[in-house]
């Protein structure tokens, strides 16, 4: 993984959303949808994009876990467990 | 006629090598047809043991899943008809069994304990596909081209949504057309992500089963997250679909990645074409498409006419919708209304709709008057000009038609969606969607000023509201094919769009 996690999710959120804000000012507790007006189809581009960063397998999440992600942090949360176990 | 596809499907086996793939996040499972089939005459010989077969009418609400097409060609095989229900929009209690006359509601709804009798968890078709299917030999059915297989429910821009029970005749029309133009063949992989309960998406499960191509079912939470590794050779899509799909690939190119390689990673490395409709696709984002070496093809139709005119690899034309499919005619009325003649209409009139609807738009001879406007060039390609009902009639007696003053401010990049009102004399007034993220009021701002630049005088914009946030199939303000419901965004920025004070304002 060429970088710590929370950098690489704070990149590619601010990747996904149109005027691409610094990465460092994006709040890991803001609700994706209400604060940063992520559309569904934008948040699984922005899992996608995560996991291929971070090299983690898309397949370890489902449409819940997903549903689940509502925030940055949340999302970051739900990857950790994979990347650690990677070593 | 031809020979009748969904007759065929129901009765015959494929032998072919088709296989259907059922992908989301997290799961990926693929089985041959023929072994599809064997199970769905399974699920159609539980349906007889639960008292279901010829007339009775079954519901299904759920997101979806392999039991969803499993339960939808069993139908077909005990001649019931099937009543699709978008998930979100509706609940799966006895007032939606007595309302709709449903004699079985499947759902993926978790069920409360004082459920109605008769509504099951669709898990249970996965239990009646591994049954034994032998009993079902002994009754064959046969569908008749004027007799219903379904009943479809148009996405509601007002109210209870219409429901509209689909001739067999005008599927059997529709498929044998789509497949004269774009020859899907063994090797094929057509993806689909909609919701099954729109008929359309179940028609490319019908293709692979009459002609051997593969189908892969997802959706639309999922799709970016399977579709380059299901490798698909088209994908059914709508232009929102590809809209966010281009900004994807844009920022990737933007990063030096290859355009092509681009596409790959998003799509898969077998494209043959994208295929879009359902609501108009902006110009740019076809010709990205375009320059990015991926054929996409834009088509028309709606709920009440089936697929009706469709560019495709034999005539395309940019700037149009295609040309009539064979059986289909476009006609042009007085008053520039595209109506719809078709040689095997979907019907004759709704089954569920409010006293009018059905005469306001079915009318005699299988023309149905769509309420578009449009204009069909000396070839036969027919062009959209906006809605008939969205037409301003302005107190000098000018007509302004809302549409391509609409997709002008949408083309500046600045707004994801655009709709117009005339609330008064002053001028027209923007609702705009925004892009997800912060909104840039200044760039919307300069958007304003170009689309005015570029429009007549009596098309300008005095306001534009940003709506509080990106109009989404979620928040009730974009139909499930991503189209904006304009009496909805209406009625919920009605104060704002009357208010002279409120909005950013046109200098």
């Amino acid at each position: 993984m060429p970088t710590d996690l929370d950098t690489l999710a704070r990149e590619q959120l601010s990747r996904v959303l149109r005027d691409h804000p610094d990465p460092v000012a994006l709040d890991p507790a803001e609700d994706l949808v209400q604060t940063y007006g992520i559309t569904s189809l934008n948040k699984v581009l922005f899992l996608t994009s995560l996991c291929k960063a971070a090299e983690v397998g898309l397949d370890k999440f489902t449409e819940d876990d997903l549903a689940g992600m509502r925030t940055l942090g949340n999302v970051v949360d739900a990857l950790r467990p994979h990347v650690a176990r990677k070593g | 006629m031809t020979e009748s596809i969904i007759n065929r499907i129901i009765a015959a086996r494929p032998s072919h090598d088709g296989a259907i793939t059922v992908a989301g996040l997290g799961h990926r499972s693929t089985m041959p047809l023929a072994e599809f089939h064997d199970r769905a005459r399974a699920v159609a010989a539980g349906l007889r043991r639960r008292g279901i077969g010829a007339g009775d009418r079954v519901g299904i609400l759920s997101a979806n899943r392999l039991e969803w097409v499993l339960l939808d060609l069993a139908a077909l095989m005990v001649k019931a008809q099937t009543a699709g229900f978008e998930p979100g929009k509706f609940s799966p209690d006895a007032e939606l069994s007595e309302r709709y006359g449903l004699d079985l509601l499947y759902t993926d709804v978790r069920l409360p304990d004082d459920v109605p009798a008769r509504v099951l968890p669709i898990s249970t078709i996965a239990d009646d596909a591994q049954e034994a299917a032998a009993a079902l030999d002994t009754v064959p059915v046969e569908w008749g081209a004027t007799e219903c297989t379904t009943v479809k429910f148009t996405s509601g821009s007002t109210g209870v949504p219409k429901g509209l029970e689909a001739t067999v005749g005008s599927i059997d029309s529709s498929l044998h057309a789509v497949q004269s133009l774009f020859d899907h063949r063994p090797g094929d992989d057509i993806l689909t992500f909609l919701p099954l309960s729109l008929l359309q998406q179940r028609y490319w499960l019908y293709s692979a089963l009459y002609w051997g191509h593969d189908v892969t079912i997802t959706t639309y939470q999922s799709v970016f997250a399977v579709m380059s590794a299901a490798r698909p050779t088209v994908v059914m899509g709508v232009p929102a679909f590809f809209d966010t799909a281009k900004r994807h690939l844009e920022s990737q190119i933007a990063d030096g990645i290859e355009p092509a390689k681009a596409v790959t990673e998003l799509f898969g490395d077998r494209i043959r074409y994208l295929w879009t409709g359902s609501a108009p696709a902006d110009p740019a984002m076809l010709g990205f498409y375009g320059e990015a070496g991926v054929a996409i093809y834009e088509g028309y139709g709606l709920n009440e006419t089936c697929i009706t005119t469709k560019n495709h690899p034999g005539a395309h034309r940019e700037g149009s919708v295609g040309r009539p499919l064979p059986g289909k005619e476009i006609i042009i009325d007085d008053e520039g209304v595209v109506c719809v003649r078709s040689d095997h209409p979907v019907n004759t009139a709704y089954t569920y709709a409010a006293p009018g609807d059905s005469e306001r738009m079915f009318r005699p001879g299988g023309i149905v008057r769509t309420g578009d406007l449009g204009r069909v060039d000396e070839d036969g390609f027919l062009y959209i000009l906006g809605r008939a009902d969205d037409v301003i009639v302005l107190d000098n007696g000018k007509k302004i038609i809302v549409r391509p003053v609409e997709t002008r401010f949408r083309d500046t990049g600045a707004v994801a969606e655009c709709v117009l009102y005339c609330p008064s004399q002053a001028g027209l007034v923007a609702v705009v969607s925004p892009h997800p993220g912060p909104v840039d009021t200044a760039a919307i701002a300069r958007a304003l000023g170009s689309v005015n630049a570029a429009s007549e005088p009596d098309e300008r914009i005095v306001r534009v509201i940003v709506a509080d946030e990106p109009f989404t199939v979620d928040n009730g303000l974009l139909t499930s094919q991503f189209k904006p419901i304009r009496k909805r965004i209406a009625d919920r920025y009605r104060d704002r769009i009357d208010d002279p004070k409120a909005g950013i304002n046109a200098h």
